[in-house]
């Protein structure tokens, strides 16, 4: 089985080593990253979004699509981990030792030492102010949705690990969990159609000068709901994993 | 920078995909393979983010300071979308190897083909 | 130096990536992916692109890993063979 693996990993490096080897290098400022649609988003950019933090641009206004269906991505994933029924079966009997080591592993598994306890509620505040400063800055620094979503979600689930599973849980609110899960895929339809409305072009943005006000406030929201949704989301898969066995 | 034609950055990235598809496809651990996985993911967003460099390029953000020549931003978008989608992945995968071991008692790849 | 700098990292997230691939305790091996991770991060920030460093640092070490620890913590300590 070795063998064969090692000679499936030199067969692909050696074909993909011939595929580079015919790629122009990269760096060179007129290869054709830079030339086709590349120069265009650098030269109008900012003009035509309102945006001076390009990848956002991109992601939000040239490529909303792409960004649209990678929330529902990863909400569909939230659905699948949910819809296992893992966290609530017992381990079966021991079929080896090793699945006895690992349950003595957690029996006297290690409580959480005094100074991670200190050091992740001294630092959450922070943690939270910079990812609503990354959300709210995102058009000019760089930042933006997903930034902020994961960093929100690193802290929640660093707050999950310290203080245990019933207060992680009441860290997003239960009564408004389902929706604030599926914030990311709702907000982006309902902008959809209203740029639908706007621009007969679903999620189209007006392009002209005037709207520059409602175009800037559609991307807060759609960055807001990226931050959110994919931070609540990030949680409940750690709750999900996390529930005894 | 080159050697003998070859691009080394690119030729890093390709050493990463391998060292990921050895570890997913030689390892008989479920989680190891998922971590190979994660490092063929990563070697892939490498490829993709070097290849929209320039050179003497900065990152692509419009601000008073900044002059063009600017890496490209669509390089960078894609690979944000493909983190999160790999995370996505991640977890799922994650999830069913717990399942897999509620059920059977061994995430070990070469007992489950023994299994009846 | 700059190119200099390239290199050594560049190395040093392969030979992080073999050491993953290398670890017999499954624990270890989740540490020095955060590890690789963590170099990966470095190399997105010299590339001139924030934006994914940022993401990467957050969701390498902080979601990934914690999720591998958490699958780990329910069925197997280390690698059989």
């Amino acid at each position: 089985m070795r063998v064969f693996a090692l000679a499936l990993v030199l067969v692909v490096a050696a074909t993909m080593v011939i595929g580079i080897a015919g790629l122009p290098p990269h760096g060179d400022p007129d290869g054709p990253v830079h030339t086709h649609v590349g120069a265009r988003y650098l030269e109008q950019g900012v003009a035509e979004t309102g945006l001076r933090n390009l990848v956002t641009a991109v992601l939000l206004v040239y490529r909303g699509f792409d960004t649209f269906l990678e929330v529902v991505v990863i909400f569909t994933a939230l659905v699948a981990v949910l819809a296992l029924p893992s966290a609530t079966r017992q381990p079966p009997p021991s079929r080896d030792e090793s699945a006895a080591a690992s349950r003595r592993d957690t029996d006297d598994a290690v409580p959480v030492s005094p100074v991670v306890f200190l050091v992740v509620r001294l630092l959450a505040p922070f943690i939270a102010v910079f990812a609503l400063a990354s959300l709210y800055r995102g058009h000019v620094t760089p930042g933006g949705g997903f930034q902020s979503a994961a960093i929100i979600g690193a802290m929640m689930i660093a707050l999950g690990l310290v203080f245990g599973r019933e207060h992680a849980a009441r860290l997003v609110p239960h009564g408004a969990k389902a929706w604030l899960q599926a914030l990311g895929p709702l907000v982006f339809a309902v902008v959809a159609l209203v740029g639908w409305r706007l621009t007969g072009a679903f999620l189209g943005f007006p392009a002209d000068e005037a709207a520059h006000a409602l175009r800037e406030a559609l991307v807060v929201i759609l960055e807001v709901a990226i931050a959110v949704g994919g931070a609540v989301i990030l949680a409940q898969l750690f709750m999900a994993l996390d529930a005894p066995s | 920078m080159t050697l003998v034609g070859l691009d080394l950055d690119y030729v890093a990235c390709v050493v990463l995909f391998c060292v990921g598809l050895y570890m997913l496809v030689a390892k008989s651990n479920l989680i190891k393979k998922v971590l190979g996985l994660n490092v063929m993911e990563t070697a892939v967003f490498a490829f993709i983010v070097t290849s929209g460099m320039i050179d003497g390029g900065q990152e692509p953000i419009v601000v008073a300071g900044s002059a063009p020549p600017y890496t490209s931003p669509i390089p960078h978008a894609m690979v944000l979308t493909g983190i999160v989608v790999a995370v996505s992945v991640t977890a799922v995968a994650l999830a069913l190897i717990a399942q897999i071991h509620a059920h059977y008692g061994t995430i070990e790849v070469d007992e489950l083909k023994e299994l009846p | 130096m700059s190119v200099v700098f390239d290199a050594v990292m560049l190395l040093l997230l392969i030979a992080t990536a073999i050491t993953v691939a290398r670890a017999r305790d499954l624990v270890a091996a989740v540490v020095k992916f955060g590890l690789y991770s963590l170099v990966l991060c470095l190399v997105w920030q010299h590339r001139g692109a924030p934006d994914v460093a940022i993401t990467e640092a957050a969701v390498g070490a902080g979601v990934t890993s914690v999720l591998f620890l958490l699958t780990i913590a329910k069925t197997a300590r280390s690698e059989r063979r």
